[in-house]
């Protein structure tokens, strides 16, 4: 039937529609999830080496490393925190995390450096290192070291929560759409097939399932009916 | 029964015990409680202190930080214990010490807790805890002072990553600076680390630094392994621990099921807080043993699930038998009425104190550390026995 061809366009159509508008959404989510979430830990971790570096001055001062040490082992107990360590005005270690020892790659790079920094530790993975001077620099600088693996797997849950639930919502759509148009086509067809048998003659002035629709098409079904009325009668007798 | 003070009551003066009676370092809170206990046992046989027995409410933190908050939180707030008594390890006392401060208006006091961390003897609080055993700083300076002495000069550090480990490192480092040196590598292990784990990693990291000794600042199952891996590897040089190891269970480990346990044993050296329990013309040594042997003290049944065989006599028991003594002569001070409030004062009335070691112990307002001196010990015959002449065993020819 040509109805359900015209359909058939129109299904894919939605389908299209809402293919493009769920690509496009999840695209933008996951650009805009990965941007917050990756920039969320670097400013968290920034947080943390600053509330380090804040609240280690008294103890450096007082050149308690024991108590340095204890402050710094509560904060690598956060999740994706991986690592920290505190340089002094030398640049020497005066406490870290590290076990068994403190990476080559560490030992030897600039001790000052507080911009974040992407680092690859052998047999540890990889890292995104962010400082915090102390006492403006002239007592140390505070570096933490955040697993880049741990935090893409939880921006990858997080996308994924979303992508999951645009996903729902176009199956939801699609099959609710695919509804909506068989609404529309199925008395569109009946009333074809209505055309159809007027036109060869039938007789269905009864058919009170089309002719009895308060709508549109229950009242092109009596247009028909009249129309084809009006052509019996025109007909000359034989 | 009626209770006259918090922690007091007619019959009884209960002090709060938190310690390690779980976990690879479960000896020490064990030994440390069995020593403590025989001379309270004794106390409390003689008729106690003014009629009242000396009672130890005891928990176990498993040497764990968490744990030793929550259980010092019970103690205090809970069970109000009248002091707090014989904790063991640095990561734990520096977390529980910021809580002394909060609840200073209750004048909580830690006595004698098993750490020579500096912490618990400096601002911001050092006036919330006694010592009686001297530092990890004179321990480290000592040791590195007669290293450099006979000319090993090269010294890398192996130690515990926490409060702990940095409080030994920094000792180091520092004695190391007085003589124009400076650490010559570093290798790291997490706290609760088996006997039966590797150390080669650490091993080889301060192979690589080429030294002529190695101070080990951890706990005995993680520092008899290193000193295992060491010798396998063959890293040959002098490998030091300090008091806190816990030296026979260090030394039961490394030779336990060993035809030859000779050379594992025979480069260690460690430093010791008290004087050797072999030592019996020493009084207070000889009345240790035998209140050690009259009472056999075990530890509370319903804390110790894993195995562990007490040793007969050991450093740790000996110091826990010193506390004791030291602690039932301040209560004893305080007078027939106990307060809180009272003892800071029962402390700084003792002045030139003989406990019975050849060493008075004299506290104040600024002297808050009872013993100074550092003993040095080594392997003979399976056991530890004094170092006499460094340079004869550790000297290089």
């Amino acid at each position: 039937m040509k109805i359900k061809k015209l359909f058939q366009k129109t299904r894919f159509g939605i389908f299209s529609l809402f293919g493009v508008i769920s690509l496009s959404t999840s695209a933008l989510c996951i650009y805009t999830v990965d941007t917050h979430l990756s920039e969320e830990y670097e400013n968290n971790s920034k947080n943390i080496a600053k509330t380090i570096a804040d609240s280690s001055v008294d103890i450096l001062l007082n050149r308690d490393l024991a108590a340095l040490q204890s402050l710094i082992d509560q904060f690598v107990e956060i999740q994706s925190i991986k690592y920290i360590y505190i340089t002094d005005e030398s640049g020497e270690f005066l406490a870290h995390t590290f076990v068994p020892g403190i990476p080559e790659v560490i030992r030897t790079d600039d001790p000052f450096k507080t911009e974040a920094i992407e680092r690859n530790l052998p047999g540890m993975g990889d890292f995104v290192e962010v400082g915090s001077p102390i006492l403006a620099g002239i007592a140390g600088t505070v570096h933490v070291g955040m697993d880049t693996g741990l935090i893409a797997l939880k921006i990858q849950r997080a996308i994924g929560r979303q992508v999951y639930l645009i996903c729902i919502i176009l199956v939801i759509g699609f099959f609710a759409a695919i509804w909506l148009v068989n609404l529309a086509a199925n008395p569109l067809g009946d009333l074809l097939a209505y055309a159809v048998s007027l036109a060869g003659g039938e007789n269905r002035a009864s058919d009170d399932k089309l002719l009895s629709r308060d709508d549109e098409v229950g009242h092109l079904a009596h247009l028909l009916l009249y129309v084809s009325k009006g052509e019996k009668n025109e007909q000359p007798d034989t | 029964m009626t209770q006259t003070s918090s922690g007091v009551t007619d019959t009884e003066i209960i002090l709060g015990v938190s310690a390690a009676f779980s976990g690879p370092s479960r000896g020490l809170g064990i030994e440390l409680y069995r020593g403590a206990s025989a001379y309270f046992t004794h106390i409390n046989q003689q008729g106690g202190i003014s009629g009242r027995k000396v009672v130890l409410k005891t928990y176990d933190d498993g040497y764990q930080p968490d744990p030793s908050v929550k259980n010092t939180l019970q103690l205090m707030l809970e069970d109000e214990v009248f002091l707090l008594f014989g904790y063991v390890g640095t990561p734990t006392v520096t977390r529980v010490l910021p809580m002394l401060k909060k609840f200073q208006d209750r004048n909580i006091f830690l006595f004698f807790p098993f750490t020579g961390a500096q912490p618990q003897r400096e601002p911001p609080y050092g006036d919330f805890a006694f010592n009686l055993r001297a530092s990890y700083r004179q321990e480290t300076a000592g040791l590195v002072d007669n290293f450099v002495r006979i000319n090993r000069k090269r010294i890398a550090v192996f130690y515990q990553a926490d409060a702990y480990g940095r409080s030994g490192w920094a000792g180091v480092r520092s004695a190391l600076k007085r003589h124009g040196e400076q650490i010559v590598g570093e290798a790291t292990y997490r706290r609760g680390e088996k006997f039966t784990g590797s150390m080669r990693k650490q091993v080889e990291i301060l192979k690589a630094s080429d030294p002529e000794a190695v101070i080990c600042i951890g706990a005995y199952a993680a520092c008899a392994a290193f000193a295992r891996d060491a010798v396998d590897l063959g890293l040959r040089v002098p490998i030091a621990n300090l008091s806190f190891v816990g030296s026979e269970n260090l030394l039961k480990l490394l030779t336990e099921g060993q035809e030859n346990s000779d050379p594992y044993t025979q480069l260690l050296v460690n430093s010791q807080v008290v004087p050797s329990y072999e030592e019996t013309s020493t009084p207070a040594v000889q009345e240790y043993r035998e209140m050690m042997q009259q009472y056999a003290p075990q530890p509370p049944e319903e804390l110790v699930k894993e195995d562990y065989t007490p040793f007969a006599q050991s450093f740790v028991s000996l110091e826990g038998f010193l506390n004791a003594k030291l602690m039932v002569e301040i209560l004893r001070r305080v007078g027939d009425n106990p307060q809180r409030s009272q003892l800071e004062d029962a402390v700084f009335s003792v002045r030139d104190f003989d406990l019975g070691i050849g060493e008075q112990v004299s506290f104040g307002p600024d002297r808050r550390q009872g013993l100074q001196r550092v003993y040095y010990t080594v392997v003979e015959n399976g056991r530890f026995v004094t170092l006499d002449n460094w340079e004869d065993r550790f000297g290089i020819k």
